[in-house]
């Protein structure tokens, strides 16, 4: 009981250290903010109840006033900003992916992850997303659709990166990816 | 780890931090619900008279905090003018500064403690679906502790990737931290069972 | 007067593995050591005796308090410190720390400071009260976690590898403070040396008791064996 009780905690911290280590690169030369792809590990390790779990105790401390997103960004502001609804789909999609992950049992951790945080980091996502900026920033859907599409392309490799870290976990330690467990 | 709470003592800090955070829900809900740019523009205005009212430096940190807004306000200025419809513009980038600008304004001036006792009690309805609101405390203390010690286990590994190789850091550096942190709660979860474990002893 | 520390046919074994072999133990020494190469089950030990894992049969008593099941009571008569002070520290500040054990035996949140302000300044350290744990040195991390140990008042304390990563003016000074302990003291360690003056000593080898007895005994034997085993090539059983 104390051990889930602290992973959720640590997952919590991990999403933070990941705002604040220097920008990983990729082969391509991108650099992307790892930030998202914890969120999405969050499902994809924890699981669906305990992934949101952490997410939202993440989310609860960046609203509570600890500069805890990637930028050293935190507070009310942003949730009342256009990224409100990526923020407030975060937790939804770190369930949806780690549902997806527990549901698939038949595929291998890797591509069960990988696709479990497309869908939850993505398709799920970009929905709150997407409204957030659209009344924020007084757009119309397709429009407010449009600006997020640039993202998409850094976040399918993210979800890739999801599935294999998610599975690289789950043979080092095979007890501690609790969505298969 | 520093919160965002202002250093600067202000006439706002020892107000009750529960009424605080129902004013930022009002003011959001209105601004978006009325949308007219006068009322976007007297909250603005409103909002740069409470961030001056206590000094300048106070006023400096608040208009600091809107940093985050940047992008979003090149953005809009790129679509309108493009566009042809700066009015329009105008009223959507009023509606994001008064909204922002009033939500950091609670941030800055409500202690980090006093915040996390309004979101356990608002949690509380949360324990039909088997939450629990008391626990929120020791997981924020768990979070503020490794986060740090997570960061820099992060850069540790980085400084190994460098000391071998010439090429920047890559995604592989990540699963290292992952495992580091499962490894972590497996021992801090021991060092709090062996101090009693999550909740109190019941006496 | 020391409670009386039982191991009651105690087995444990991970994925397949014997980790401790069937073990029964009394021990009522007020100083005691346990030694054994990495590997040889001493944490494992150290986690069965503090109740932190379930045996897989048997069971650990600590004066006549199943250390597993009553968690209650175990907390109050025994207390462990590890030995990556990260691994121990749950709370971002010292004070918290420290009041956190307390709290859990069921004191107010005003007792539980108190007791824990009046620890710091014990041992001279009323400055530290507020400070961030993560801006402290290994040492005074240390030192955070023995208190946090101390303030709960148990009647035994295990240290498992103590010293390990300490620099010489750290680890001289948290000596003077074991050795001045009224506590039992169980002590984990693979330095032969540091266990001098002890009661008893045992030495844990593959799960099992390989010698148990007085440290003039157990020690040099134990110090042969580890000096036979570097001259051959010890990379081979690792």
């Amino acid at each position: 009981m104390e051990r889930n009780f602290v992973m959720i905690a640590l997952f919590a911290a991990l999403i933070a250290a990941l705002g604040l280590v220097p920008k990983i690169t990729l082969a391509s030369g991108v650099p992307i903010t790892a930030q998202s792809l914890g969120v999405m590990l969050c499902g994809t390790v924890l699981g669906a109840r305990r992934g949101a779990l952490a997410v939202l105790l993440f989310l609860a401390l960046v609203a509570l006033g600890l500069p805890l997103l990637s930028g050293g960004r935190g507070g009310l502001g942003l949730f009342v900003s256009p990224s409100a609804g990526f923020l407030i789909g975060f937790p939804i999609a770190a369930f949806v992916a780690g549902l997806i992950t527990e549901k698939l049992r038949a595929m291998s951790v890797f591509w069960a992850a990988a696709l479990g945080a497309a869908i939850g980091g993505i398709l799920v996502l970009y929905i709150p997303g997407i409204i957030g900026m659209a009344v924020t920033l007084d757009k119309s859907l397709p429009e407010a659709s449009l600006l997020a599409t640039p993202f998409i392309p850094g976040d399918l490799i993210k979800s890739v990166l999801a599935g294999a870290i998610t599975g690289s976990l789950a043979k080092a330690r095979p007890d501690s990816v609790l969505s298969r467990a | 780890m520093l919160s965002l709470t202002s250093e600067i003592r202000t006439p706002y800090h020892p107000w009750p931090a529960g009424p605080k955070l129902g004013a930022v829900c009002l003011v959001t809900a209105s601004l978006f619900i009325i949308g007219s740019p006068w009322f976007s523009g007297a909250i603005v205005l409103a909002c740069l008279g409470l961030y001056a009212l206590p000094g300048l430096g106070f006023l400096r940190q608040g208009l600091g905090a809107l940093r985050m807004l940047w992008p979003f306000l090149a953005l809009i200025a790129l679509w309108h003018g493009v566009s042809g419809t700066l009015e329009a513009g105008l009223a959507v980038a009023l509606q994001l500064l008064a909204a922002v600008g009033f939500a950091n304004l609670v941030t800055l001036t409500t202690r980090l403690e006093d915040m996390a006792a309004v979101v356990t009690r608002a949690a509380s309805p949360l324990r039909r679906f088997g939450l629990r609101p008391e626990r929120f405390g020791l997981a924020l203390a768990l979070v503020v502790r490794f986060t740090p010690v997570l960061a820099q286990r992060g850069d540790q590994i980085a400084q190994s990737w460098h000391a071998r190789t010439s090429r920047r850091p890559g995604w592989q550096v990540l699963a290292p931290l992952a495992l580091g942190a499962i490894d972590d709660a497996t021992y801090v979860a021991e060092a709090l069972r062996a101090r009693g474990g999550i909740d109190p002893v019941e006496e | 007067m020391s409670p009386e520390i039982q191991f009651d046919n105690i087995r444990y074994g991970k994925d397949g593995r014997e980790i401790i072999a069937p073990l029964t133990l009394q021990l009522r020494e007020r100083r005691i050591g346990l030694v054994g190469r990495n590997g040889s089950g001493k944490s494992t030990f150290a986690r069965l005796l503090t109740g932190l894992i379930a045996p897989d049969a048997g069971k650990v008593l600590v004066g006549g308090v199943d250390v597993f099941k009553d968690r209650k009571a175990a907390v109050g008569m025994i207390g462990v410190l590890f030995q990556n002070p990260d691994h121990q520290i749950i709370f971002p500040t010292v004070l918290e720390e420290i009041s956190f054990g307390l709290r859990q035996q069921g004191r107010s949140q005003a007792e539980a400071r108190e007791t824990a302000q009046a620890i710091l300044a014990k041992f001279g350290r009323s400055a530290w009260a507020d400070r961030s744990v993560h801006g402290l040195s290994q040492g005074q991390r240390h030192l955070v976690c023995l208190l946090a140990v101390l303030a709960m008042a148990p009647k035994v304390i295990v240290f498992d590898e103590p010293y390990a990563g300490l620099d010489l003016p750290t680890r001289m000074h948290l000596e003077r403070l074991l050795a001045g302990l009224g506590q039992t003291v169980i002590h984990i360690t693979h330095e032969p040396p540091s266990l001098q003056g002890y009661d008893r000593v045992l030495w844990l080898e593959a799960g099992k008791i390989a010698q148990d007895g007085r440290p003039e005994q157990v020690l040099p034997a134990f110090e042969a064996e580890m000096m036979r085993l570097g001259g051959g090539d010890a990379l081979a059983d690792l």
